[in-house]
């Protein structure tokens, strides 16, 4: 029988380091750019709804914004667009479709947790509390 | 017995014929699909294809949900073939609008879906490796695959799921530097390729496992619809790339690689060739990408009605033609039908034939070689009924012909 | 090309009772549902089983006119034409022979056509509920695909 052709590349394998990657514990290298987390920022948004509407995993529910929070006056009936990741499909149609370019995008993908992660808090934080 | 030493008579036992439930659930394929082969000791005498676990309703999704809403639903038909699904659909839609995206769009829009292929075929070719019991080939092939997958990632901003379709042109563009990049990854990708299709061809392994196993004559391949690298590998030149001529490929040159043999060895062979095709292809959409404008639309300024009419488009798959129906009465914002007809619902339905005579161990073969996507051919969740008692076999176990 | 492909269909003719163009030019021939099983036999006597392929079976449910329409397209080879040919079936009743026995790959397309929208194809040993759609909704007698089914 022949020596299998494979051999020299497996025999030149055994010297390199492992390709797997220890993830969690190492990260997973990706790109600046690619489509993780996105949230509203609320100084823009004017709660116009089309967003919630043109989303095709239906994971945007126009949500009353907190007492407590400085609105700006271009939202006047103080809704924003509350993200819930565990459907969001990553597709950004949100983010194209928002006539106030509203949305900040991130690369930011390990969401997956043992509790159910929604873009409350992003959103939020782009408010400032009333003092 | 009473004597035990020197029997004179042996009992030959009637061979039963025995059902083997191949599926629907098996970790090797990762597919739902139950494959009923009925055999007479080794040789399979009939085959059937029991379908349902997976169906998604799709088709009726999409007339509930509104035309935009679809081109993401239908980019999730299959995970490994999203990008020319929504193609597909996208130019469905742009048949009806009359629309036609600029060349620096039609050129990218190449560029991702044969970028798709060359993952596709990579992932079915380690997947056979897998099957005949070639694990250390099969790793190799998935770590060097991750080099287009790193390609699809910056070029559409994620490494399966696209979503780089819309209606006049593509959802991003690259720079020079992301076009660096991908050349890079592809230019090292080649010589992988390159050798990996040389071990498909001499490895004695392989070529044991696969030569003359499933063989597909032309008028078979005709007359019972089968499409793709499955008719190409009988010398059926079925190529909607070439045919149709839709998006770029009027301008790039590319071969339609055909093979006479007709066995899985052939396919396997035609998805090899087919890659190194593709990645020649990506690197001279690279090379002459257009200036032409921006091929990016403004996704704000979409027309919102699509005109009352219908179209039929058609998209070379990796596994082979793929259709899609469109017909939008003009007036409501979600489409009257759509009629979605992947390959995998003819290559693998209509295929039952195919696997009379072989033994056992070869059917896994022959079904990995057909590049089965289950999620591709049906589209409903179902939850499997079937409490089948009898004993069932991993993809893997059968190969090796433990049973 | 097109002179080759329109030679093919001369027979059409007397079969087409209309003929449109579904985008991007694709000839679609409306003929009597009774013809249906006729266009193809004299398909495969004229030029045999290697020049053409029936590619999908499309059911649309037009409950308007009480109608079911079925589109078989055919991609003629080697020039890779996609002809379309369309018939209409009575809702209430939708039966078309079937073209199993002479085509083999209309298989799934018929045995999916029957599950979704309950076209009979007679003359199809194959047709089941719960061949795609879920048993329990195959119990109840629905269609899925029908426009009143309510699914
Ligand atoms: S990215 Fe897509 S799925 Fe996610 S919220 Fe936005 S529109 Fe919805
Ligand atoms: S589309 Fe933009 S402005 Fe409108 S609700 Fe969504 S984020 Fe706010």
């Amino acid at each position: 029988m022949r020596r299998p052709k494979i051999l020299g590349l497996v025999l030149r394998n055994f010297a390199k380091r492992p390709a797997t990657i220890q993830y969690p514990r190492v990260k997973t290298p990706i790109e600046e750019d690619s489509r993780g987390v996105q949230y509203a920022d609320l100084t823009k948004c004017t709660g116009c709804t089309l967003c919630a509407l043109e989303c095709p995993a239906d994971a945007i529910t126009m949500t009353p914004i907190p007492q407590g929070y400085e609105v700006t006056a271009k939202n006047p009936r103080r809704i924003y667009p509350l993200i819930d990741y565990s459907k969001c499909v990553f597709c950004y149609r949100c983010v194209k479709v928002c006539p106030v370019n509203a949305y900040i995008v991130t690369s930011k993908y390990d969401i997956a947790g043992p509790t159910r992660i929604s873009s409350e808090e992003y959103s939020l934080s782009t408010l400032k509390k009333v003092s | 017995m009473v004597c035990n030493m020197g029997v004179t008579k042996v009992i030959e036992v009637p061979i039963i014929t025995a059902e083997i439930p191949i599926g629907p659930q098996h970790p090797a394929l990762h597919e739902p699909l139950l494959l009923k082969v009925y055999a007479d000791g080794e040789e399979i005498i009939r085959a059937e294809v029991n379908t349902g676990y997976n169906h998604r309703g799709v088709e009726k999704l999409c007339e509930k949900n509104t035309f935009y809403r679809d081109l993401f639903i239908v980019g999730r038909v299959c995970g490994i073939c999203n990008t020319v699904h929504a193609n597909c659909y996208v130019r469905a839609l742009e048949y009806l609008l009359d629309a036609r995206p600029n060349n620096r769009a039609r050129y990218l829009r190449v560029l991702a879906m044969e970028l798709e292929r060359i993952h596709s075929h990579m992932l079915i070719n380690a997947v056979m490796a897998e099957i005949v019991g070639f694990d250390t080939l099969f790793m190799q092939i998935m770590l060097d695959r991750e080099r287009v997958m790193k390609a699809k990632e910056i070029l559409t901003g994620n490494r399966v799921l696209a979503d780089y379709m819309i209606v006049g042109g593509v959802r991003r563009d690259i720079d020079e530097v992301k076009r660096a990049r991908i050349r890079d990854l592809l230019l090292k990708l080649k010589p992988r390729v390159e050798y990996y299709k040389k071990v498909f061809m001499e490895d004695e392994t392989i070529v044991k496992r696969l030569v003359d196993i499933g063989v597909l004559k032309p008028v078979d391949v005709t007359s019972h619809s089968l499409v793709g690298p499955v008719a190409r590998g009988s010398g059926v030149k079925i190529d909607s790339r070439a045919s149709d001529r839709y998006d770029a490929y009027d301008e790039i040159p590319f071969n339609v690689v055909t093979r006479t043999e007709g066995d899985s060895w052939a396919r396997m062979m035609v998805r090899w060739d087919e890659t190194l095709e593709a990645i020649n292809m990506c690197l001279y959409i690279l090379e002459k990408l257009p200036f032409d404008g921006n091929p990016v639309p403004d996704e704000k300024r979409l027309p919102r009605v699509i005109p009352h009419g219908e179209s039929y488009a058609r998209v070379e798959a990796q596994r082979g033609e793929l259709t899609y129906y469109v017909m939008s009465d003009g007036r409501s914002p979600s489409p009257y039908r759509v009629k979605i007809r992947t390959p995998s619902f003819n290559n693998v339905i209509n295929s039952a034939f195919m696997y009379v005579g072989l033994s056992i161990a070869d059917v896994p073969v022959a079904l990995t070689s057909l590049d089965p996507c289950i999620s591709c051919m049906e589209r409903v969740t179902v939850i499997d009924l079937e409490k089948n008692t009898r004993y069932k076999l991993t993809l893997r176990e059968l190969a090796g012909g433990k049973v | 090309m097109v002179i080759s492909v329109s030679s093919k269909l001369d027979f059409f003719s007397k079969y087409a009772v209309k003929t449109e163009i579904i985008k991007p030019k694709r000839i679609a021939f409306t003929v009597k549902s009774e013809d249906v099983r006729h266009i193809f036999e004299e398909l495969i006597k004229q030029h045999g089983h290697g020049a053409f392929y029936v590619s999908t079976i499309a059911g649309t449910d037009l409950p308007g006119e009480n109608k079911i329409r079925l589109d078989y397209y055919v991609v003629l080879l080697p020039e890779e034409e996609t002809i379309v040919i369309r018939t209409y079936l009575d809702r209430s009743n939708p039966l078309v022979d079937s073209l199993v026995d002479i085509i083999p790959g209309v298989l799934s397309g018929e045995c999916e056509t029957h599950d979704l929208l309950g076209v009979f194809f007679k003359g199809n040993p194959f047709l089941k509920r719960g061949f795609f759609v879920a048993l329990d909704v195959a119990e109840k007698g629905i269609y899925p695909l029908r426009k009143d089914s309510g699914v």
